[in-house]
């Protein structure tokens, strides 16, 4: 019975840890800039469509396909920011409805072109480790590793230079930061450049695990947004706790309760944290 | 003043223009989500409360409707009436949760987004009620009585049309009967400063909750029309693409007004028909619209269209 | 005694803004409340209408503690307060203010029968509530700014406006924070003469003010206040004299 627990946990650790990316995207936009990107699965989409059209279809190596991939999504995002997300800063109503639109023009492009049906990467790493009882495919440590590493990374990268101070400084008080000479503008694209990005990395990490298709934007930028919540908006290590926890809660309610309402387990708890802590388990209270 | 008359007076005499069904058809189902427009904009126009919790009710009532004429061998109207009071239990237990704990914007749509999900999944998992994701097929009809005729079923477009055009008409005719009333001039002052709300002595939480309710109730017949009107049910009813299209509709034609869900509803429903595509190029113009419009003319249709009109006056 | 402080206290982490002040006021007083700036004038009004929970104290309103009800639960037992910041729902207009303040004077005037407003069918009520708006502005003198949006007047009408919207709430007993500040000379007279009609008519009244002259016009009794605490108490004349009040405005060489 441990085994079957602690297999659970590992496995929804690693499912969380790809909440946790976008969560990461989500917090850091909504956190630093104000504007909700609730279009951040696309980006993930389009990263995997992009990967599996370089390595498929292009004959790049996957590891190779990556990092155009995540850029493509980044270039994405950049000219979406470009054109509609930079005008709803701190307006929640108006960034959702761009985000609606944006989420229907995209996944309906990529229906058109690619139709519904699941496509699939073949396997990049096949094998897996044993731990005691527990298999563990190794494409899926790997993808956790790298996930954590780019989140550890962000936030080192965040909390010790000139630029995360700035972003945080900007997210505190527009104006204030303006007058001291930082770029907002600047600041705004960097911020959706890089969390469109992260996306899209996680989008083609993605595809080395599971099968594609137009829809899977929808469920994880759910997803992201609930571990986001759950860590606490503005946190971005807690990003990351929010999307693992979210995974293991789901994946070990799945063993003592019905599977069909894995994603209400993950709910249940985040309204209850709502409700008593509402900036999250590591947000700051105001 | 003129405008509204022109505008219901030209609904009403549609149907002896067009003698299409498509058309008909169009306009039934953009009535039906008309009322689903409505009453969320009572609670987020009006009252300031972006909630996600629309689609939930209007799922909710669509299955009880139906299972109460089924198995209770109710008629149709009489079983939309414990629907709406179910309604109104969901929204008091839900809005009571949220508006107690005081959630803020951001955190109310996403806490009535989770408990929308919640009854989702219940709804998609009791299989022996609600027959799961196959859905249930609904083969009665909803009956009047007619001066002359008697107890007639309501068939065919015409029929369906005025049926939801008066009931339309109706939900329309209730939330201004109470926006102009003390309790509307409490929901704005609600929507515009809560603090300041309070001092003046409204109870906030309790008129939050009457919102709430009141726009749940309204919405849960929408729920039993469609459900009729289409002849199938499903769990999608309640899913999160109800809410954004929903929410879309409001803002396309102007939150904080009657008439603009409405034609938000209008245009959703029918531009996409009016231009031949493939339903992917289809999506692909109304996620655009939806984008034109927030970033252009963030009042929404009527919204702008008013402001216009009050600049010219000026 | 229709409102007592007993012993309020606050402390605001290393801070403490007001410290164990008592004083009471009688139905048909006007009380003045003076100190210099950060004296606690207005923290210590903010508790009294409940808005700011005590550290320590208790606020007596009508016999009974009311400094953890809602401020909603408050305002319709007669106490309502005005700020020193002017709040006011700037996106619509005068009139629509004063009658979204109409909410408890409807409320008392009707009771469950309002419901009967929903179906359109309370005439009355409506018409008396529309001239107790006018009234109420005219008293005010916004008669001529009634379709203005309020969000457009300038400072001194946004101030009246709050007190009208205040009124409007037919209080028992109004609590003003700062009335007078930032208002012109003309402003003041007119302030001055809205609140003695005010008073005249039955509403007890508790002022907040650094203006000396302002309060000396209007106040009966007069509680000074100086680092939280209370340093004198009594008439205008007397309290004005005190040597502890000069000596917190002006320093002590004057004393």
């Amino acid at each position: 019975m441990t085994q079957l627990v602690l297999g659970q946990v590992l496995n929804g650790a690693i499912v969380g840890s790809m909440y946790g990316i976008i969560a990461l995207g989500i917090t850091l936009t909504f956190g630093i800039t104000g504007i909700v990107n609730f279009a951040l699965g696309e980006f993930m989409m389009i990263g995997a469509y992009a990967t599996f059209a370089l390595a498929e279809r292009g004959g790049l190596p996957y590891p190779v396909a990556v990092v155009p991939a995540a850029c493509i999504a980044a270039a994405a995002g950049y000219l979406c920011n470009k054109a509609f997300f930079r005008f709803t800063r701190g307006n929640l109503v108006n960034g959702l409805l761009v985000s609606i639109g944006l989420i229907s023009v995209f996944e309906s492009a990529v229906l058109w072109y690619w139709s519904a049906t699941p496509i699939e990467m073949h396997y990049v790493l096949p094998g897996a480790i044993r731990l005691g009882d527990v298999t563990l495919p190794k494409m899926k440590l790997l993808v956790f590793a790298v996930i954590v590493v780019v989140i550890v990374l962000t936030y080192v990268g965040l909390a010790r230079t000139w630029l995360g101070r700035a972003s945080f400084a900007y997210a505190q008080n527009a104006e204030a930061a303006t007058l001291m000479g930082v770029h907002t503008e600047r600041l705004v694209t960097a911020v959706m450049l890089y969390s469109t990005g992260l996306a899209g990395l996680g989008g083609a990490l993605y595809a080395s695990l599971y099968s594609l298709e137009p829809a899977l934007g929808g469920v994880y930028v759910l997803k992201g947004m609930e571990a986001a919540i759950l860590g606490g908006i503005g946190s971005l290590m807690g990003s990351l706790w929010g999307g693992v926890i979210l995974g293991v809660i789901e994946a070990v309610g799945s063993i003592f309760l019905p599977t069909a309402f894995r994603d209400a387990y993950g709910l249940v708890v985040l309204v209850a944290i709502l409700l008593f802590r509402p900036s999250g388990l590591f947000g700051d209270e105001t | 003043m003129i405008a509204r008359a022109i505008f219901w007076g030209a609904l009403a005499l549609l149907p002896l223009m067009v003698k299409t069904d498509f058309v008909l058809t169009i306009f039934i189902y953009a009535f039906i989500f008309g009322i689903l427009g409505v009453t969320f904009d009572l609670v987020f126009g009006f009252t300031g409360q972006l909630s996600m919790f629309h689609p939930a009710v209007f799922g909710v009532s669509a299955y009880m409707t139906h299972l109460l004429v089924v198995n209770a061998k109710l008629p149709f109207w009489l079983a939309t009436l414990p629907a709406a009071a179910t309604a109104v239990v969901l929204s008091i237990v839900v809005g009571g949760i949220c508006f107690k704990f005081r959630l803020k914007t951001f955190y109310f749509a996403v806490v009535t987004l989770a408990f929308s999900e919640m009854a989702r999944l219940i709804v998609m998992n009791w299989n022996s009620v609600t027959n799961g994701t196959l859905g249930l097929v609904v083969s009665g009809k909803p009956t009047i009585w007619w001066p002359g005729a008697g107890v007639v079923a309501i068939k065919g477009p015409v029929a369906w049309y005025y049926l939801t055009l008066v009931w339309l008409a109706a939900t329309v005719f209730v939330c201004a009967r109470v926006l102009r009333s003390w309790m509307g001039r409490a929901f704005g002052a609600i929507r515009l400063n809560e603090d300041l709300a309070r001092t003046l002595g409204i109870n906030v939480f309790r008129y939050k909750l009457v919102s709430f309710a009141l726009g749940s109730a309204l919405a849960s017949f929408a729920g039993g029309l469609y459900g009729y009107y289409t002849g199938y049910i499903d769990p999608g009813y309640l899913g999160i693409n109800q809410s954004m299209e929903v929410l879309a509709m409001v803002l396309l034609g102007g939150q904080g007004t009657l008439t603009g869900p409405i034609v938000g509803s209008l245009v959703l429903t029918g531009l996409p028909h009016v231009i031949d595509l493939r339903a992917e190029a289809r999506a692909i113009l109304y996620g655009a619209i939806l984008i034109f419009t927030i970033l252009v003319m963030p009042r929404g249709i009527v919204g702008t269209l008013r402001a216009w009109r009050a600049r010219r006056a000026a | 005694m229709l409102l007592e402080a007993r012993n309020l206290t606050k402390r605001f982490l290393g801070l403490v803004a007001v410290s164990d002040v008592s004083f009471s006021v009688d139905a048909g007083e006007i009380v003045g409340v003076i100190g210099p700036n950060g004296s606690g004038k207005t923290t210590l009004l903010s508790m009294m209408a409940g808005m700011l929970p005590p550290s320590d104290g208790a606020v007596v309103w009508k016999g009974e503690e009311i400094q953890r009800l809602r401020t909603d639960v408050i305002a319709a037992r007669g106490l309502v307060k005005t700020f020193q910041n002017p709040q006011v729902f700037a996106e619509l207009s005068v009139v629509d203010n004063v009658l979204v303040a109409s909410h408890l004077a409807f409320k008392h005037a009707l009771g469950t029968r309002r419901a009967l407003d929903l179906v359109g069918l309370e005439h009355r009520a409506d018409l008396r509530l529309a001239e107790r708006v006018r009234e109420v502005l005219a008293l005010c003198n916004l008669a001529d700014a009634t379709d203005q949006l309020a969000g457009n007047l300038s400072y001194g009408e946004e101030k009246m406006l709050g007190v009208a919207m205040a009124l409007m709430c037919e209080p028992e007993m109004l609590l003003l924070d700062e009335p007078a500040s930032g208002l012109g000379r003309e402003e003041i007279e007119n302030l001055t003469s809205v609140l003695r009609r005010v008073h005249a008519a039955g509403t007890t009244l508790c002022l907040v003010d650094h203006k000396i002259g302002f309060l000396r016009g209007l106040a009966e009794r007069v509680i000074a206040l100086n680092y939280g605490r209370k340093i004198a108490e009594g008439t205008p004349e007397k309290v004005l004299v005190d040597p502890a009040v000069v000596e917190a405005y002006l320093g002590r060489a004057h004393a």
